[in-house]
């Protein structure tokens, strides 16, 4: 049994430092997790570098202004370069693990089916996914959320879909001993919450597995057939800002794990743009929002952030993106930026904060003959801010329309008052007669209606073609005998369902590779 | 906070061919930095005794203007002075990427900008001279403009004046909102494990079955 593993952050080397190991994983969200416990378990010696912060349960407040700047891509206000989409993405231990909202899918069929027959992805099946997939709902405790334990935001949904007629689920949740706070997107202050900060991390880290916060990988280093490791800066674990120290790791193995914008801007620091495809296809579930003032206080911050959701919307069609619903928490300050609005009409709107409920619909893209998605660049190569764009095209537009319809449908059907678009003029809406006059004469343009996303995906395509795509069917990158990339970023299109299962899942799957390719 | 990232850019006479090459945004937010033709002096604004981190005493009054026409005074609402609004977004621009910062020192000289306020709608006063309405109306057309880079700079101005007052506990009552509840408290107390020789506390994240799954 080898000695436990250390949980290191930025101050803990005051001098530039040069370690080896089997394996160095960058990223420890969802897929560095995971990949990372699978290789300690093997007895491998891996280093997982992570460029957020040490954060637990103990420096957790529940306080936005102090959770967005520590656990979160750019403060929280990460975004498309024109801000007409606004990107949620954890940045600490754990990455978005350790702040999204515990929604656990696992992986459409469909879907797998479409990157076989579409993109030429290999093994990647249903029954290969299962073993892992059973193997970390188990251990992640994920289990669907009693009715009976539904918060009143997300009744809303649920009784609507149910008054329409619309297919709605319940949720299933990777929690132990929830104690349905409504504070999963802030950090679990019960450690409930069965993110890889609590669970396989510390588990490998028991079992050898060495952690490194607060170091922000610049480049890999690379060879001609073969990467030999990587290079960071270490970041002062109060200010985020570089202390001066360097960290090198030298590894047999390097697997990238900064999700769909990092790990595609880190291939590209590293002059490594797989034939151009590196950090396109870029996509990220866009979500559009309708808010709805409901007769009674929902309090739409307490109780299990997500427990309903429909995918009724899924599919509509040929020609058309498909969404699903779902329902977010909201606290004041994101409510205050995401609302529109200024001066007295916005206050009125807060004042009314515990009866607002809000729906969000979360568009399929990447699924349409001629939906490429978005880029991700670079800015310049010292900045750690890169350069993301994600137009948004008609066909987004045409379901951000008809979902927005559909959400206040459901709204109305479970009571609500009053419901508003979040067009930066919003519309309001009194009653379920005038949803589509009202809805098809706004606006629909970007930086007009507030887009955001919580999912990021691709990137870093896998496919059976060097010339389309980055990796391979093992998550190798192509031409490259000990890189691998193994994150959302890998995914050819979008999910259509929240993406951490199948992260979690593919992860481990593709586990195997990197331990057979750690010579 | 949020940051604008120009494409586009406004312009007049050949305002076609600038915005093609996608130049003028650049030149016309670096008009506003230099303050340029700006020359014609903004409303004076008391500073915070603490200073500023990231914004000039012209650009902190810009912010401060903008901020009481965004948040109005309300009754069981604490007022914009109150929370310090102005320097509470100062303190959060300070915490950005220095890139990002230079682009928010540049929007806010922009918007006060006479040059640029007479190029976009006919006005040469400083944005701090005018009286509330009128404010009001320059930030309505910098919302509702058809060229991207100015709905890009209303949206990151707007975010980056509400959560420095937002940010604040003390509006938790005016918008209802109860706080983290007393659990928080509670988890802070116990240390922080860092694997080595620390044995791992239990707890809910810990595997109690015979074998890891």
């Amino acid at each position: 049994m080898k000695a436990p593993g250390r949980i290191l952050t930025g101050r803990d080397h005051p001098v530039n430092t040069t370690l080896h190991c089997d394996v160095v994983v960058v990223g420890s969200g969802a897929g560095g997790s995971v990949l990372a416990e699978r290789l300690t378990a093997r007895g491998l010696e891996v280093i997982l570098l992570e460029e957020g912060g040490y954060w637990t349960r103990h420096s957790f407040d529940g306080r936005e202004d102090h959770s967005y700047p520590r656990l979160y891509q750019e403060m929280g206000n990460r975004a498309t370069d024109d801000q007409s989409v606004l990107i949620l993405q954890g940045r600490s231990v754990g990455g978005g693990t350790t702040v999204n909202w515990c929604t656990s899918f696992r992986t459409p069929r469909e879907v797998l089916e479409r990157w076989r027959d579409g993109y030429g992805v290999k093994g990647l099946t249903e029954e290969a996914l299962v073993p892992h997939w059973e193997a970390i709902e188990k251990r992640l405790h994920i289990a669907e959320w009693p009715l009976e334990r539904m918060n009143a935001n997300n009744r809303v949904l649920w009784d609507g879909c149910g008054k329409l007629g619309y297919a709605r689920g319940l949720v299933r949740r990777n929690v132990n001993n929830c104690a349905s706070l409504g504070y999963c997107g802030l950090g679990c202050p019960l450690d409930a919450k069965m993110s890889m900060l609590v669970t396989l991390i510390p588990d490998a880290v028991e079992k050898g597995l060495t952690v490194q916060a607060n170091a922000s990988v610049r480049r890999i280093l690379t060879g001609s057939r073969r990467v030999g490791g990587v290079e960071a800066i270490l970041l002062d674990p109060e200010t985020d800002r570089p202390t001066g120290v360097t960290l090198t790791v030298k590894a047999r193995t390097v697997a990238v794990c900064g999700g769909a914008i990092n790990s595609p801007a880190l291939l590209l620091r590293s002059e490594l743009d797989g034939n151009g495809n590196v950090g396109k296809r870029f996509f990220l579930h866009p979500v559009v929002i309708m808010s709805a003032l409901m007769p009674e206080p929902v309090v739409p911050w307490s109780g299990a952030p997500q427990a309903a959701y429909s995918r009724h919307f899924s599919e509509r069609g040929a020609g058309k993106v498909g969404f699903l619903l779902e329902v977010p928490p909201i606290m004041p300050l994101i409510a205050a930026t995401v609302f529109p609005g200024i001066g007295d009409q916005h206050q009125a709107l807060m004042e009314q904060l515990p009866y607002i409920h809000s729906t969000i619909a979360i568009c399929h893209d990447g699924l349409l003959p001629d939906d490429v998605g978005g880029t991700v660049k670079l800015r310049d190569p010292l900045e750690r801010r890169v350069s993301i764009d994600y137009p948004l095209r008609p066909f987004h537009f045409e379901a951000f329309r008809a979902a927005c319809k559909e959400m206040a449908r459901i709204q109305f059907a479970a009571g609500a008052r009053e419901v508003r678009s979040l067009h930066s003029v919003p519309v309001r809406i009194q009653k379920a007669a005038d949803i589509d006059a009202a809805l098809d004469a706004a606006p629909w343009e970007a930086g007009r209606v507030r887009v955001a996303t919580a999912h990021q995906l691709g990137g870093c395509a896998m496919g059976g073609d060097p010339r389309t795509s980055v990796v391979d069917s093992t998550l190798r990158y192509h031409g490259l005998d000990n890189l691998f990339v193994v994150d959302g970023s890998v995914f050819p299109t979008s999910l259509g369902v929240n993406p951490q299962e199948t992260i979690f899942g593919i992860a481990r799957w593709a586990s195997q590779f990197v331990a057979a390719a750690t010579v | 906070m949020d940051v604008p990232r120009p494409e586009a850019a406004p312009g007049t006479l050949s305002r076609r061919s600038l915005v093609k090459r996608g130049l003028l945004g650049g030149a016309l937010l670096a008009a506003g930095g230099a303050g340029f033709l700006a020359l014609r002096g903004g409303a004076p604004v008391s500073l915070p005794p603490d200073g500023l981190l990231v914004f000039t005493p012209a650009q902190f009054a810009v912010l401060d203007a903008v901020a009481r026409r965004m948040v109005r005074p309300r009754p069981g609402w604490p007022t914009v002075d109150q929370i310090g609004v102005a320097r509470a977004a100062d303190r959060i621009a300070a915490r950005v990427e220095p890139s990002a910062q230079k682009e928010l020192r540049q929007l806010l000289g922009l918007f006060e900008n006479g040059l640029a306020g007479f190029l976009f709608g006919g006005r040469t006063r400083p944005f701090t001279r005018l009286d509330g309405e009128e404010q009001d109306r320059v930030l309505a057309e910098w919302r509702d403009s058809r060229l991207a880079v100015r709905r890009t700079g209303h949206a990151a101005l707007r975010t980056l004046v509400l959560a420095g007052y937002y940010q604040s506990p003390s509006v938790w009552p005016a918008v209802g909102y109860s706080g983290p509840p007393g659990i928080f408290a509670d988890a802070a107390s116990q240390p922080e494990w860092r694997g080595g020789d620390q044995p791992r506390p239990d707890g809910n994240g810990v595997w109690h079955g015979e074998t890891l799954p």
